[in-house]
């Protein structure tokens, strides 16, 4: 056995106690073969809609709303990215607190400060995350329209809707306590409205409020660390699993067109 | 030879119809590709939306504001998507607020404006919810279903802007003294999206192809009964001011703006009467901006004319003219669909041809002459269109309800008009 024979066993051997023991346990070949099946398969194509299969003319304009609905999801992921960026430098912290030289302050609101002067393009990021929240919101508004004018929402698709509408009013939520999180005086006068508004409820106003809020008064409350665990835990988390069963509805029962 | 032409176009392997009338029919139809076809499209597309969030960022970076103060009274200015829940609170006002007794060991509480702020925000949820299971009807085509539609432009667009409008009634009250009075803010709940629903539903009516006298003339007559018996109330109230001629001159002018679509559209052809619509309304629409500025130039000052009569009534004497000119227009106009709109809904189930009874006795059906295909397709060269016997079998079949004879009778008037203006010559 020459020198190169028995480096190749030993190699070989190596490779076997290595790998061998992964394999042997997670068989990876199946799904790689499968993997590979599905990107070789030719003749993959997006199926005609009903229109293009049937010629019609006259409902082309309907056409660029159907994008609609990947817009907003296309936003979300922008919204996803920039927020973890933000995530990195901000400081969920409400309670204000007095300068030496006298003016108000609160921890949340100098984070805001440091993201907008000293991070690098952090800026940029709290810009694109503004303004990508006003596309996706109007976005998702706008689908709704499309998918009520086109009456989309009926039969077989009504569980859709209302997972949809569930979407839209998660949407509102995501833009209402992300406008709460900068803590400053425009904050101060949603949440004022949003802590009126939850404890007018009779009965169960101000468990109503104590939960949303954490608290029923807007001078006491740290209502920040709240929507910070609403923006940042709850929704995405709620509204991931919402958007993936939303979509997968939609590749299941196929776009309902108007014809 | 005939037949193999027939039957050649009949069986053309065309996108969309790959197989044709039998058996063998097959629903596989040929696709964009995945790659690179669609996702290129999509990247183009996620490649704009980056690039506008980039570009809105470097245009307007978002403000900090100042810090939030606990002791100051906060400015409230909620973010656009939310100032209809805004606009409901501040409406809340005009509702009771009673004090509401405890019952079984529960303690007394009142309802607050608060309270039917939160109550009136949620309607839009409700209405959303319960939508599906309300609406379950067959019709998918806005045109087809006008009173959903007509209930979307109204509610979705028309009620939601102005409820968001109501949000910063201050803001307007202090910009437009002129109007100086919060009902007539109040009034734009009631009164735009009542108009808008009645409008797009007459509109869309027309645009359906629905049966359109009476929809057309009962708003139009009522627009104007209402507009005369409002001017008439307004000049007999402010009694005998200096410019009472004016004012009289202003609401007849409006008045007249209601009239003329009105009795056109009651007494006129269809065609005629549009014309009338568009005519008188752009005639009146000119003598007012004319009368406005010889008033303007001559009289004192316009100040009594708009503030004390057709500011606080903007809701009749100013809405009902546009709403008459506008509903005149959507329900008089030629709809710009064809008779193709309504043969598009067609999905070939084929029920048509088999009813058919030409098909059974022309020597031509052998080779699979299809009427409704043929003519549909806009391929009918004359045969389909004059060897169909209207006998309407194949409307009385057809799941869709497609009126295939109506569709022919009017094709064959077309060329006969055609015909009579070239000088009755065959085509």
């Amino acid at each position: 056995m020459t020198l190169r024979q028995s480096l190749w066993n030993l190699f070989r051997e190596a490779n076997r106690t290595l790998f061998g023991w992964v394999k042997d346990r997670f068989p990876t070949a199946p799904w790689a073969d499968m993997t590979r099946k599905l990107i070789e398969t030719d003749q993959r194509q997006v199926p005609r809609s009903h229109a293009e299969k049937y010629e019609l003319k006259t409902i082309w304009y309907w056409y660029p709303l159907y994008c609609l609905g990947g817009i907003s999801f296309v936003a979300f992921i922008l919204l996803t990215i920039t927020g973890i960026v933000l995530g990195f430098y901000y400081v969920p912290d409400g309670r204000v607190s007095y300068l030496s030289t006298g003016k108000l302050t609160n921890p949340a609101y100098d984070s805001m400060i440091y993201i907008m002067n000293t991070v690098p393009f952090g800026f940029v990021v709290r810009g694109l995350h503004h303004w990508s929240a006003h596309i996706m919101i109007a976005a998702v508004f706008l689908h709704m329209c499309r998918v009520y004018f086109t009456g989309a929402y009926k039969k077989p698709r009504e569980l859709n809707w209302l997972i949809g509408v569930l979407l839209l009013f998660l949407t509102l939520g995501f833009g209402y306590t992300g406008y709460l999180l900068p803590a400053n005086n425009l904050s101060d006068g949603a949440a004022t409205i949003g802590i009126n508004m939850a404890k007018s409820v009779p009965y169960v106003g101000d468990l109503q409020a104590q939960l949303v809020f954490g608290g029923t008064d807007i001078s006491t409350t740290n209502y920040v660390l709240r929507m910070y665990w609403w923006h940042v835990f709850i929704l995405p988390f709620i509204s991931v699993g919402l958007m993936l069963l939303h979509m997968a509805l939609v590749w299941l029962q196929g776009v309902a067109e108007p014809h | 030879m005939e037949v193999d032409r027939v039957q050649g176009k009949v069986f053309e392997e065309a996108p969309g119809f790959p197989t044709q009338y039998g058996p063998e029919r097959s629903d596989r139809q040929p696709g964009s590709p995945l790659v690179p076809h669609e996702t290129y499209r999509d990247l183009v597309s996620i490649f704009l939306l980056v690039a506008m969030s980039f570009f809105l960022t470097a245009w307007i970076v978002p403000s900090l504001e100042t810090p939030r103060n606990p002791a100051q009274t906060p400015f409230i200015v909620p973010d656009w998507y939310v100032l209809f829940s805004y606009g409901l609170l501040k409406l809340a006002e005009i509702l009771p607020e009673p004090d509401v007794p405890g019952v079984l060991g529960l303690p007394a509480f009142r309802l607050t404006a608060g309270f039917w702020g939160f109550f009136l925000t949620n309607i839009p949820l409700i209405i959303l919810v319960v939508l599906p299971f309300v609406d379950r009807g067959r019709e998918n085509r806005p045109a087809k279903a006008p009173l959903r539609s007509a209930f979307g432009v109204s509610f979705l667009f028309v009620w939601m802007f102005f409820a968001s409008m109501y949000s910063v009634n201050n803001l307007i009250l202090e910009k437009w003294p002129v109007i100086a009075d919060d009902n007539v803010l109040k009034a734009f709940f009631f009164g735009p999206p009542f108009l808008s629903f009645v409008a797009a539903y007459v509109g869309l009516r027309r645009l359906g192809y629905s049966p359109m006298y009476w929809y057309r003339v009962v708003p139009l007559m009522a627009a104007f009964l209402i507009t005369a018996g409002h001017s008439a109330y307004i000049l007999s109230t402010i009694g005998a001011h200096p410019q009472w001629g004016w004012i009289a001159a202003f609401l007849g002018l409006l008045t007249a703006m209601t009239i003329a679509p009105a009795v056109a559209s009651a007494y006129l052809p269809e065609k005629a009467a549009l014309r009338a619509t568009v005519l008188s309304s752009v005639f009146l629409s000119l003598l007012g901006v004319l009368l406005w500025l010889t008033f303007w130039y001559y009289s004192p000052g316009p100040a009594y004319a708009t503030e004390v009569v057709i500011v606080p009534n903007m809701h009749t004497v100013l809405a009902l003219p546009v709403f008459s000119v506008i509903t005149g227009y959507v329900g008089l106009r030629r709809p710009y669909s064809t008779y193709e709109y309504l043969l598009n809904e067609c999905y070939q189930c084929g029920k048509c041809h088999t009813v058919c009874p030409v098909t059974k006795v022309e020597d031509d059906a052998l080779g699979g002459l299809n009427l409704v295909y043929n003519s549909f397709k806009k391929e009918h060269d004359g045969v389909p269109l004059w060897t169909c016997l209207a006998c309407d079998a194949c409307s009385a079949v057809c799941p869709l309800d497609i009126q295939y004879s109506d569709y022919i009778l009017e094709e064959r008037a077309k060329v006969m008009g055609q015909s009579a203006v070239d000088g009755g010559e065959e085509r």
